[in-house]
């Protein structure tokens, strides 16, 4: 079941870039980077290094985290509750079955191709820069919200009011995709939303390229909003939760911006070599 | 300013002080007056009494959908009486851990396994168990009557002990220790193309997965489990890990097992009832999944253990959380032979063969593990054994099935034991009839359902909850089936903390639940609503259901409670108002 709905995700997901990056991106910038990709690979290595480093954490303590949690968590379920009530409830009251099927597609296709295609969009930019953010963006938001998933423990709506939720529940409407989401999330993670800090990101660096890509800003934020909305309207987080992913959106795009380029790996390694280099001189 | 503005004045200031500042007030004017202090110390503990603010512990729907709904349903009424309440859900496994082992709760809403014979109650209720953890009294319940009529049902036998029970039941609901609330009916559903004889056993049980007919050259039985704690832990004895699952029956042999509410002998080939014993005949060259033989001593062994997993050793008995009901019936073991032993018993015929479905446990592996566990970093609580601790993994038992493999919350695999007794020809009992059994963990109905219907899986071993049964449409090869259920929703109280030890109070919060109406809205009407914890057979006439609840009758109708009633109900209690709210002395 697993493999069938992942390899579905694949192919769905390669079908939109194939025709999302011609039409955003254009055959120049695809030509151009085919000549330049080492020298970009190389400047951009601590980033992705980065990212690699932090995805292995996420994966390694993702089951390890509930111990964990035991010990230093917060049960925050019932403040949520409280706060907001039965505020994602009013998504219900707009239900139809098309919107529940473009949601659950969004949830699982549209941010699934969101996070992927700014990625190959960035990496064809002569400057390398954005390129680095986005990858520096992406792991600040999985460590600081992993951090929180370590510190809060609740549940989201489908938990606490699953009558109510029943017509829009993603998992009592298309099952399968429990294989999935399963595979890389556990129940208690709710806050921030993870689902909508990362679309947020994506549609702040949509805005911050609108000079080169002016097609895709519209589009990432129509997706952006789309996912944000579709982990309330189908019972996943509380509205608390997408607020906060908002918030951790932005500071991660602010914090890339001023960590990014701050010190450049390659210069310090430069002057190590030649610090060393001076002092076995001395030293002879 | 005048004398009247300082007057005026000093009310607003009187008015906006606490009813904590107003009768420390009159307690210094007390003092001035009297100089009395006894009277101060009487006047200011008034001060104590203050809102009740309790906490309903239970499970998140995904663990369980009904016991969140009934939950929140309980916290309305309680709010609509004036109570402060708030809701935690905690994982199955800390859910268990909380009500069980640290009876670290006000009231909880769950799931009780329950029992086919009413003399689960003496574990559940008996004030001897007070104390201890496991589904052994969690309500910390003590009750002297309730004791006497406990013990006199398992003394007695026949009509006796009819009357016992019904005596017995009779005072458990006028006490209410725990709100019954409904029986819940078990669906599961299985492929009738690919095996057949879904009907021969309990599914919760090892005969509903023996003795299938396979249909063409099936070599696997693929079961489909909504809850991941089986592929997590697979120790007998550990409370919070072990639910209404098949998997300990499957892979532990015990002396004999129930079909259809009676016992059989199983792994005993005979047992013989002489007035206070059990003269119990093993089967011979049995033997345990690592190849050693199974005799009379392991079975000694394994009620030693049940009854103190230090086996002596520690300055008290450290008895398990699971079995030590069962394991207290049985008095003494006199070994005879490899194969023969005789159990002596206190207690009647009925209850003293309920002790022989404890599952068999190997000495060589577990006598290792009767001592302190150690934890590094972690406080371990006295009597807290490696036997209860370990999540015995890979398991070493004796059943029908041996363990494969198990990836955490994704699998357990279970392979045939090709040594088992019910294998050999001379023996007529059902046999594993596949190779192997793969109980794969799948968290939701909705999907186990799809994979019965895609098939991807032959049956699903848990219960099918309740919201997904009107949705499943009828296709061949695909049967719903219904089994006989024992477990109960029920409200648990903490009867350590005040005032859930008042039974008054208990009556009370009984009266404000609305059994009927829950089943239709919760449970869509896949449940019966019950005033009484046992099965139909036990149940006595004037504890039947009657449309309402024979002894707590709700206070209002279809769900909507009279909060006028309820209130009073709370006064004539013995319990206050003021502000609203209900007042307790904390």
């Amino acid at each position: 079941m697993l493999t069938e709905v992942l390899t579905q995700l694949v192919v769905v997901v390669a079908l939109a870039l194939l025709i999302s990056i011609p039409l955003f991106v254009g055959r120049e910038r695809l030509l151009e980077t085919k000549a330049t990709w080492p020298t970009r690979i190389r400047v951009s290595g601590p980033a992705i290094v980065l990212l690699a480093i932090v995805l292995v954490i996420n994966r390694v303590i993702r089951w390890r985290a509930a111990a964990i949690s035991d010990e230093i968590g917060y049960h925050m379920t019932e403040t949520f509750y409280r706060f907001e009530g039965e505020f994602v409830l009013v998504f219900q009251s707009i239900a139809t079955d098309e919107l529940t099927m473009y949601f659950s597609a969004i949830y699982i296709y549209g941010y699934t191709f969101m996070l992927v295609f700014p990625v190959i969009a960035y990496f064809v930019l002569s400057d390398t820069r954005i390129f680095r953010q986005l990858l520096t963006a992406y792991s600040l938001n999985y460590v600081i919200g992993l951090s929180l998933y370590l510190l809060v423990i609740a549940y989201g709506p489908r938990n606490v009011m699953p009558e109510v939720l029943e017509v829009t529940m993603l998992y009592d409407n298309s099952p399968e995709y429990q294989h999935l989401t399963r595979e890389v999330n556990q129940n208690t993670n709710v806050f921030p939303s993870l689902h909508t800090s990362l679309a947020a990101t994506v549609a702040m660096f949509a805005y911050t390229t609108r000079s080169s890509y002016p097609n895709w800003f519209p589009v990432a934020v129509v997706l952006a909003i789309s996912v944000a909305i579709s982990t309330m309207y189908l019972g996943i987080h509380w509205g608390v939760d997408v607020a906060a992913g908002l918030v951790l959106a932005t500071t991660c795009v602010v914090l890339s911006d001023r960590l990014v380029g701050r010190w450049s790996l390659t210069e310090l390694y430069e002057s190590a070599r030649h610090r060393l280099a001076e002092r076995r001189r001395n030293g002879e | 300013m005048s004398e009247r503005e300082a007057a005026s004045s000093e009310t607003a200031a009187e008015r906006a002080t606490s009813r904590r500042a107003v009768l420390a007030g009159a307690a210094g004017l007390t003092v001035a007056t009297s100089g009395c202090v006894r009277q101060v110390r009487t006047v200011v503990n008034r001060d104590d009494v203050e809102q009740l603010s309790l906490t309903i512990t239970t499970v998140p729907a995904d663990g369980d959908r009904e016991s969140i709904q009934i939950a929140r349903e309980v916290a309305a009424v309680l709010e609509a009486v004036g109570v402060d309440v708030s809701i935690e859900m905690r994982s199955n496994e800390e859910f268990l851990r909380a009500v069980l082992i640290n009876h670290d709760f006000d009231l909880y809403v769950g799931q009780h396994p329950g029992g086919t014979d009413p003399d689960f109650l003496y574990e559940a209720l008996h004030s001897l168990y007070a104390d201890e953890s496991g589904w052994q009294n969690p309500f910390g319940f003590t009750n002297l009557r309730i004791d006497e009529l406990l013990e006199e049902q398992r003394r007695t036998g026949g009509d006796d002990r009819e009357a016992a029970v019904d005596d017995l039941l009779e005072e458990v609901a006028r006490e209410q220790p725990f709100v019954p609330i409904c029986v819940p009916e078990e669906h599961r559903m299985v492929r009738t193309d690919r095996f057949d004889g879904w009907k021969r056993g309990h599914l919760a049980t090892r005969l509903g997965y023996l003795g299938l007919e396979t249909r063409g050259d099936t070599e696997r039985l693929r079961a489909v489990h909504l809850d991941a704690r089986p592929s997590q832990n697979i120790n007998p004895l550990t409370a919070e890990y072990r639910d209404h699952d098949p998997v300990i029956d499957l892979l532990y042999d015990s002396l004999a097992t129930e079909r259809d509410g009676e016992l059989e002998p199983w792994l005993a080939e005979s047992v013989e009832w002489d007035d206070g014993t059990l003269q119990v005949r093993l089967r011979e060259d049995c033997s345990f999944h690592d190849g050693e033989r199974l005799t009379a001593a392991d079975v000694d062994f394994t009620y030693r253990l049940l009854q103190d997993t230090e086996l002596g050793s520690g300055e008290s008995p450290s008895p398990p959380p699971q079995y030590r009901g069962l394991a207290a019936a049985v008095e003494e073991v006199n070994v005879q032979g490899d194969h023969e032993l005789e159990l002596a018993v206190e207690t009647g015929e009925a209850v003293a063969e309920r002790a022989l479905t404890v599952p068999v446990l190997p000495e060589h592996v577990w006598s290792e593990r009767a001592i302190q566990a150690d934890v590094p970093g972690v406080r371990v609580a006295q009597g807290a054994t490696e036997a209860i601790t370990t999540d015995n993994v890979p398991p070493i038992g004796s059943g029908p099935f041996r363990f494969g493999s198990r990836t955490e919350r994704e699998h357990l695999t279970l392979e045939r034991y090709e040594d088992h007794f019910t294998l050999r020809d001379d023996v007529d009992l059902p046999a594993p009839t596949v190779e192997e059994l793969r109980i794969q963990i799948d968290p939701r109905s909705t999907s186990a359902i799809q994979l019965v219907s895609t098939d991807d899986a032959d049956v699903t071993s848990s219960t099918l909850e309740t919201y997904v049964l009107d949705d499943i449409e009828a296709e061949d090869d695909v049967a719903v089936l219904e089994s006989a259920s024992w477990t109960f929703y029920h409200v648990g109280f903490n009867a350590r903390r005040a005032p859930f030890g008042n039974p008054r109070f208990r009556r009370a919060v009984a009266g404000l639940i609305d059994k009927a109406w829950l089943v239709e809205d919760v449970f869509h009407g896949y449940a019966d609503p019950t005033a009484t914890p046992v099965t139909d057979e036990w149940t006595p006439d004037d504890l039947a259901w009657n449309g309402e609840d024979p002894v707590t009758p709700f206070l209002g109708s279809d769900g909507d409670l009279d909060v006028g009633a309820a209130r009073e109900a709370f006064e004539d209690a013995g319990f206050r108002y003021g502000d609203g709210t209900l007042r307790v002395r904390r």
